[in-house]
């Protein structure tokens, strides 16, 4: 600036030195040529000082300047204090200004501070947001996994109860089939990745699972002797195949049952021996202990139904059991039940077969026995059940068959003598009877063969000792007859059953030595009785001479055996033996009668020969013996 | 019997004697069961026993009489000697009296029996070494003297039993095929297996009658 107003001092120094005249000039001709008219501030100015200027006076002008100069301060004191109003305006203007800027730059710094703390707040609501956005859709799965994986509350009290009772429903089944199911749906989750929640999952239902099992279990045991009231039987034997899942458990049930139902069944049993029924009917079946066999019968028919209900329940029981051995189960546990009725029955029997009874009432429960055997042993063969009958069963053979002898020795015991018309004696047709009695029951038992062989050898050995003994005092005829008629007796009786053959055999066998015994005798009767025996030593001689001239070959003495020959053929039952007629079976004697027949023919025939023999000197032969052999065979055979 | 009732081609019957206590009904049991029967008692009468044997390939039934030893049942066991094909004499070597008695039975034998029958001389309990009073020898020269078979034999022991039955049996089977024994003869003590006892032959009543009439 100062270089610039220097600058122009010089150019005005030079042009005021070269043109002083000019700017005079110049400023004069500007004046005239100024046309105040024109000028409207100097018409302003002059209309105004016309305002002050009322005077044109020498003063006047003189104090113009200062009046106007004075006028101009007032004007520039009044601009200057209006000015310094409107300063003073200004400032507090300004202030406020600088106030509010203030204020707004603090705002604004608030401001930009709110901004940035509001967008780390926006920051951390959105990442709040997002995470409650994650965590709403894991619960969501959560919620399905605890859904799916988890039991509900409604569920575990279905199992573990009120505290004080346990209820047992249906339900408790589908809340365990629920806990399987979750756990085995943990094999997906396992499948998955998710070993560890799997784990556990699998762990906390194993958990429910025994604990469900073990109310099961104590409830079960409760009332699993009550399988068979209809109420409890569903639910019993759903639970009981759950509870083959744990066979410990399931064992401890089955124990428990066993131990109840051989109570209960040992009861039953001695109720329905000691009191009965319901009020007396059926009658108790000591009642009638006075007839063993009844009373026998009442025992064992009792004990078959009962066993069979047992086998019955305990199939219920286990009905829908897969995967034990339900038969063999049934079959263990029907031994454990039964147990206690073998004492009973035991003692009872023993009882009965320490009072003395007759044989066949002893086969008869020998036979009782038996088949009740067989039919219980089909549904419990084991254990103390098959050992009792069978024990039971021997003894009572054994009883049997002791007393069988004991009677038969009993009626063996004094040797009669045979009678007089040497027919068996009572002794002999009584035990037979008794015998025929026996077989004819045994024919219809177990193991027939078995026993009639034993009752036979039974009787038959001292029976044919018996016969023996007797028959050994007497005269030879006699005794053949005797034995004859006991043993053809003996045979008739035997012949009716089955299994005898060998003893037949021997009978028979026994009866031909007799009958040839017999014969003999006859033969030597009727030799005797006919006058033949010195003809026939004379025929068996050799070097005699002509046998007409020896003693005893005269032709009266052969004509009179031929005439006894013939008298034999009408009445063929004249010379026979007096015990010969006694033999019981016609067959017997018809043989006995026909070999000594034959025996006579046979001489006769070699007498006849020797007759007709011209160098024997019998005139005439045909006198002598006018029937030729083959006559009277015919006539006596 | 077990093999079959008919599973056999003859029969053979045979009878043992001699006193009481020599063993008999013990060398049957032993013959039939080859088992010792101890505490065997008296025999009553008459036992019976059967075994199917084989002889040159043929099938025998023996059907075998015990008689009773004592004296009281003479009358009962002499029945039984007519039919027998083989008699099986007993006596017992540690008692001399069972010896003495044999030429009793065998004339016993000898007359009830027919000329065929086999007799077989058997000296029992030959176990009993120690208390022997019948030597080997003179029993020997006994059998050899009376044509008879001879063994000694123990039913305890079961030794020669089966030998003594067994060479009986063949003997009456050499007879048979030897044309000696008449199969049709009732004292025979022999019989085919399917034929009944067919005893109505003239023959054997002949002989029936001259035993009757020798006595």
């Amino acid at each position: 600036m100062e270089s610039v107003t220097q600058k122009m001092d010089k150019e005005y120094r030079n042009t005021e030195d070269v043109q002083t005249d000019h700017i005079l000039s110049k400023r004069l001709s500007k004046i005239i040529q100024t046309r105040i008219e024109t000028d409207q501030e100097a018409l302003d100015a002059l209309k105004q000082l016309s305002t002050f200027y009322t005077e044109n006076s020498l003063q006047a002008r003189r104090n113009l300047r200062s009046q106007i100069e004075k006028r101009s301060l007032d004007i520039n004191q009044q601009f200057l204090a209006s000015f310094s109003e409107v300063k003073e305006s200004f400032d507090i203007v300004y202030k406020d200004v600088a106030e509010m800027n203030d204020s707004i730059k603090d705002m604004t710094k608030r401001l930009h501070n709110s901004k940035i703390q509001t967008k780390q707040l926006l920051n951390i609501s959105s990442q709040l947001q997002q995470e409650r956005d994650h965590n709403i859709s894991e619960q969501k799965i959560l919620d399905a996994l605890i859904g799916r994986f988890q039991l509900s509350p409604e569920d575990i009290s279905v199992f573990q109860g009120s505290k004080k009772e346990f209820l047992m429903t249906n339900d408790i089944f589908a809340v365990l089939d629920k806990v399987q199911g979750i756990h085995d749906e943990c094999k997906i989750l396992m499948q998955y990745g998710l070993q560890t929640l799997a784990l556990d999952i699998m762990e906390q239902m194993t958990l429910y699972q025994e604990s469900a099992l073990e109310k099961l279990y104590r409830w079960t045991q409760d009332h699993c002797r009550n399988v068979e009231n209809s109420d409890l039987t569903d639910l019993i034997t759903q639970a009981m195949a759950r509870l083959q899942d744990r066979p410990v458990l399931f064992r401890y049930v089955i124990d428990e049952y066993n131990v109840c139902r051989r109570s209960k069944v040992t009861e039953d049993f001695i109720n329905a021996l000691t009191r009965g029924g319901p009020s007396g009917n059926p009658a108790p079946i000591e009642m009638r202990a006075h007839d063993s066999q009844i009373y026998v019968t009442d025992m064992l028919v009792w004990l078959n139904k009962a066993i069979v209900m047992e086998k019955h329940n305990l199939q219920l029981l286990m009905k829908h059991c897969d995967k034990v051995d339900v038969d063999n189960m049934v079959r263990e546990a029907l031994t454990v039940i039964c147990e206690g009725l073998c004492q009973p029955l035991k003692m009872r029997v023993e009882k009965i077969l320490n009072v003395p009874s007759q044989a066949p009432v002893l086969y008869s429960i020998v036979n009782l026995l038996r088949y009740y055997r067989k039919c219980i042993s089909k549904v419990v063969n084991e254990g103390l059940v098959r050992e009792t009958l069978a024990n039971l069963q021997s003894l009572c053979e054994n009883n049997f068959f002791g007393t069988l002898q004991q009677q038969v020795a009993n009626k063996l015991v004094k040797v009669e003598a045979p009678p007089r018309d040497l027919s068996p004696t009572l002794a002999v047709t009584n035990l037979l009877a008794v015998l025929r009695d026996m077989l004819s029951t045994a024919n219809m038992s177990e193991g027939r063969e078995e026993d009639m062989a034993k009752i036979t050898t039974c009787i038959m050995d001292p029976l044919l000792r018996a016969v023996n003994e007797q028959a050994a005092r007497l005269p030879p005829t006699d005794m053949a007859v005797y034995m004859l008629n006991c043993i053809y007796e003996i045979y008739t009786c035997l012949e009716l059953f089955e299994f005898m053959e060998e003893r037949l055999e021997r009978l028979a066998a026994q009866s031909d030595a007799q009958i040839d015994t017999l014969t003999s005798e006859q033969v030597s009767s009727l030799v005797a009785n006919l006058n033949v025996g010195p003809i026939y030593t004379i025929l068996q001689e050799r070097n005699h001479g002509p046998l007409s001239e020896l003693p005893g070959m005269e032709p009266s003495n052969l004509r009179s055996f031929l005439e006894k020959m013939c008298h034999l053929t009408t009445h063929p039952d004249a010379l026979l033996l007096q015990q010969t007629n006694l033999l019981s079976s016609s067959k017997h004697k018809r043989v006995v009668q026909k070999r000594a027949f034959e025996v006579l023919l046979a001489i006769y025939r070699q007498v006849h020969v020797a007759v007709h023999d011209p160098s024997n000197g019998y005139d005439s032969p045909q006198l002598i013996f006018d029937k030729a052999p083959e006559e009277l065979e015919k006539a006596l055979l | 019997m077990s093999a079959g009732p008919y599973n056999y081609s003859y029969i053979f019957k045979y009878i043992i004697i001699g006193d009481m206590g020599v063993g008999k009904s013990c060398l049957l049991h032993q013959f039939t069961e080859k088992k010792f029967m101890a505490d065997c008692p008296h025999t009553i009468g008459v036992e019976f026993g059967t075994r199917i044997i084989e002889v040159s390939g043929q099938k025998i039934k023996l059907q075998i009489w015990d008689t009773a030893g004592q004296e009281r049942f003479r009358a009962v066991t002499r029945s039984y000697y007519r039919g027998a094909a083989g008699a099986l004499m007993v006596y017992d070597i540690t008692r001399r009296s069972t010896y003495n008695h044999l030429s009793s039975w065998l004339t016993d034998t000898r007359n009830l029996t027919n000329p065929s029958t086999v007799i077989f001389l058997i000296g029992n309990k030959c176990d009993l070494e120690g208390q022997r009073d019948v030597t080997y020898e003179e029993a020997s020269k006994f059998a050899e003297e009376n044509g008879l078979m001879f063994v000694e034999a123990s039913a305890k022991t079961g030794d020669n039993v089966e030998e003594a039955f067994l060479e009986t049996a063949k003997k009456i089977y050499q007879s048979i095929q030897d044309g000696r024994l008449d199969l049709n003869a009732a004292e025979s003590g022999v019989q085919h297996k399917p034929s009944q006892p067919g005893r109505n032959n003239l023959s054997s009543d002949q002989q029936a009658s001259k035993d009757n009439c020798a006595c």
